[in-house]
């Protein structure tokens, strides 16, 4: 069978528990249909398709049910993670707070090129508001990465957050392939794709080791 | 363009006419959607249809009932693809016996399918999901 997508981005949803991550995930409704079944299994990832400039994108994303609770988020389920949501409540200081753990807990254990965003959730509940968007913009800037508020139970600025993260991951994925591939012209660009394929040194098998 | 038509609900087992209107040259003739919300699950051609056996808990168990025994519905015709990146939404449940169930992404109704690790491929139950054209 053909492969029916361009790319492959795996994404992490992370941050204390109650901040919404899950409900970041229904798009058409608030709550997920709650069966004893799947509640009590759990669930292990989602795929997700989006489409941008032509291209397929699937996204596979995680989201730690729980495990958060006992920080026993470790290298492993960082492994291979290409982008990571990171989520705060709006409502509940304490959780904004905690963000600054979880980007050491990131930094110590994922990628260093891992692409980051940062969510202020629940933005619909203004009076019970306790995190000015200037401060999770501050946040945002102080650590290079973006910021959205958003708000699971509307919808809005949902679908912006995947598509922006995504969007930053295509864009990184892409200037790799240029540099290790760059354009001389048609015929020996599709060649060098080739070559790429294969290590190209004794240097590059070494490194694979 | 996609145009939305209003899904109708399929419930039981493929008659031979249904047979003959949602399988083409063995793949599915229609998208295949969720039967509880708009998710887009598997575009039109995309899964293989399949005559295999195979019991599912029922869908409609809620966290509320009182009920402590899972229900299963034994079923015979499901939408099989051999890549899990071949969906447009899913999702995953964690593994029971080497079966991970298949959910909507979107509001996780579910189990709509399973997934064989042995395999690693995916069956979506023809009953538990909805078609448009």
């Amino acid at each position: 069978m053909t492969k029916t997508y361009d790319y492959l981005f795996k994404l992490l949803l992370i941050g204390d528990s109650g901040v919404g991550k899950t409900s970041v995930l229904f798009r058409f409704s608030e709550d997920a249909f709650n069966t004893t079944f799947i509640s009590t299994i759990g669930i292990d990832f989602k795929i997700r398709t989006i489409e941008m400039d032509g291209k397929r994108i699937k996204l596979q994303i995680w989201d730690t049910a729980g495990q958060e609770r006992f920080r026993t988020i470790t290298t492993a389920y960082y492994r291979g993670a290409m982008g990571i949501i990171l989520v705060y409540d709006v409502t509940d200081a304490k959780t904004f707070e905690n963000i600054k753990n979880w980007i050491r807990n990131i930094e110590e254990n994922a990628s260093a090129d891992v692409e980051k965003i940062l969510l202020g959730n629940k933005c619909e509940l203004e009076d019970r508001r306790q995190v000015t968007k200037e401060r999770g913009e501050r946040l945002a800037v102080e650590h290079g990465i973006k910021f959205l508020e958003t708000s699971a139970k509307t919808g809005a600025n949902v679908e912006e957050a995947f598509l922006t993260l995504a969007r930053d991951i295509k864009t990184k994925t892409e200037k790799k392939l240029e540099a290790s591939n760059p354009p001389k012209g048609g015929a020996i660009q599709l060649k060098s794709v080739e070559q790429n394929r294969k290590p190209s040194s004794w240097f590059s098998k070494c490194s694979l080791l | 363009m996609e145009t939305e038509t209003k899904p109708a609900q399929k419930s039981g087992p493929f008659s031979l006419k249904e047979l003959e209107n949602h399988v083409d040259e063995g793949r599915n003739k229609l998208l295949i959607s969720c039967i509880r919300c708009p998710s887009k699950i598997l575009n039109a051609g995309i899964a293989e249809y399949k005559d295999i056996e195979f019991a599912l808990p029922k869908m409609t168990l809620r966290k509320d009932r009182k009920d402590e025994n899972i229900e299963e519905e034994i079923l015979n015709q499901y939408w099989m693809v051999a890549d899990k990146f071949a969906f447009e939404n899913i999702g995953f449940s964690n593994a029971v016996s080497g079966i991970q169930y298949l959910i909507c992404a979107d509001c996780e109704i579910g189990p709509i399918g399973w997934y064989d690790k042995s395999t690693q491929f995916c069956y979506v139950s023809v009953s538990r999901v909805n078609y448009r054209s």
